[in-house]
């Protein structure tokens, strides 16, 4: 019945304010966790609070050397960019989220995170791991938002192998660790430890962000096809910070 | 003759309490091993009280189990609203059988609903559990004899009829 209303603007608006709604519940079913956690930040030792200041200030100057040398190589790349007349900017807009919990869907994959629409958050835009790419928001609601991770088996993302260029579609498979990408001819030249970049075709992902690893190439004899295997580059179940990207047309295209 | 409702809102409050169980954070393979308490506190009310709660009141239920999943709206009310109207043209019978028989009708309803959800979630090209989904169900059909005993307190405590 409610297929025929599916597209429906006020069913929309439903389930966008029962996003919010569910994340305030999920709140509060986490508020124990959330308040033993926060005890034990407050009895945190200062020596180990020391360690983490020192560990993350040698990580920030190594971060900074890479920087310095991204800087250089970003403005060669613009002009680089200006000789072959393509105009697209390089730099996108971040957003931080927090991954506040997972769907109880256990067929899916699909997160929770905290920022919404109020904070630029649209439908489309890609989600970034400390690591590389690791879904796109669904759904958003007014503060919170909906994820799906590459590795959901309905998603799949258009990818590129870093080394040969060759272009495929890496498709979740429903378990956290794996990618397949099916349909490559069995003659291709893709190999164990490829890195896969987001080609940026399909219009949906910006280009060259870091997808996964090949971790297994299956080529029967006498089958047309290989079948390729691949780990994400962000651990997907660890971790809960986040970058949402506010990329270029989306928000027009997709929102309702 | 005409019966007077009371205290209504312990099943519709039992009925959230269930519907929250499903927020409480498990690790992402753990998912599938939850206990489906918001059916059984359905299927729990349906026998007690099958003509306050009924086909209507699961196809509330599957709106906000799927508002909650996130899910297309109305994919699992279908199942739910089958499985409670298989229950409602059966109570009489299953009212009689002892917790370990009921629980066996409740795993057969599960099984009904959850395959239709199932069905469903595969005309629109949906993930469907994969068959270790079916473990998650027998966790639930261990759960029947509990939720009955909590639901059965509540229900004479405050004297719902």
């Amino acid at each position: 019945m409610l297929f025929l209303f599916r597209d429906d603007p006020r069913v929309a608006a439903v389930q966008r304010g029962a996003i919010d709604g569910v994340a305030f519940a999920t709140s509060l079913m986490l508020a124990p966790v959330d308040a033993w956690d926060r005890l034990g930040n407050v009895f945190q030792t200062r020596s180990s609070l020391q360690e983490e200041v020192l560990r993350l200030q040698q990580e920030n100057r190594v971060l900074k050397g890479q920087s310095q040398r991204l800087a250089s190589l970003l403005s060669e790349n613009a002009r680089y960019k200006a000789l072959l007349n393509s105009a697209r900017d390089i730099g996108d807009d971040l957003i931080a989220a927090q991954i506040t919990s997972l769907s109880p869907d256990p067929a899916r994959h699909i997160v929770m995170l905290d920022k919404g629409v109020s904070d630029g958050v649209a439908d489309g835009q890609p989600v970034l791991g400390a690591e590389g790419l690791i879904g796109q928001v669904t759904s958003s609601g007014n503060r919170n938002s909906r994820a799906v991770l590459i590795t959901d088996s309905a998603h799949a993302v258009p990818v590129q192998v870093n080394r040969s260029g060759l272009r495929a579609i890496a498709e979740g498979s429903g378990s956290i660790d794996r990618l397949i990408i099916r349909h490559l001819p069995a003659t291709t030249d893709i190999r164990v430890g490829d890195l896969l970049v987001t080609s940026g075709l399909g219009g949906r992902f910006p280009s060259g962000y870091p997808v996964a690893r090949v971790t297994e190439v299956i080529i029967l004899e006498g089958d047309a096809f290989a079948t390729v295997f691949a780990a994400p580059s962000s651990l997907l179940d660890r971790g809960r910070y986040v970058l949402v990207v506010m990329w270029g047309d989306l928000q027009r295209e997709v929102a309702p | 003759m005409i019966e007077r409702t009371q205290a209504l809102w312990v099943i519709y409050l039992s009925l959230g309490v269930a519907l929250l169980t499903m927020l409480l954070p498990l690790p992402m393979e753990w998912r599938i091993l939850r206990p489906d308490f918001v059916a059984l506190a359905l299927f729990y009310w349906v026998l007690a009280l099958p003509n306050r709660v009924g086909v209507a009141t699961a196809f509330g239920v599957g709106m906000a189990q799927d508002l909650i999943e996130g899910a297309p709206l109305g994919i699992s009310c279908f199942g739910l609203m089958l499985a409670t109207l298989v229950l409602l043209f059966n109570y009489q019978r299953i009212r009689q059988f002892d917790g370990m028989q009921q629980s066996l009708v409740m795993l057969a309803l599960m099984i009904l609903s959850s395959g239709i959800e199932g069905w469903l979630r595969t005309g629109v090209d949906l993930p469907t559990l994969p068959l270790t989904g079916l473990l998650g169900l027998a966790i639930s059909m261990l759960c029947w004899i509990p939720t009955r005993h909590v639901c059965r307190q509540l229900r004479r405590h405050y004297g719902v009829v």
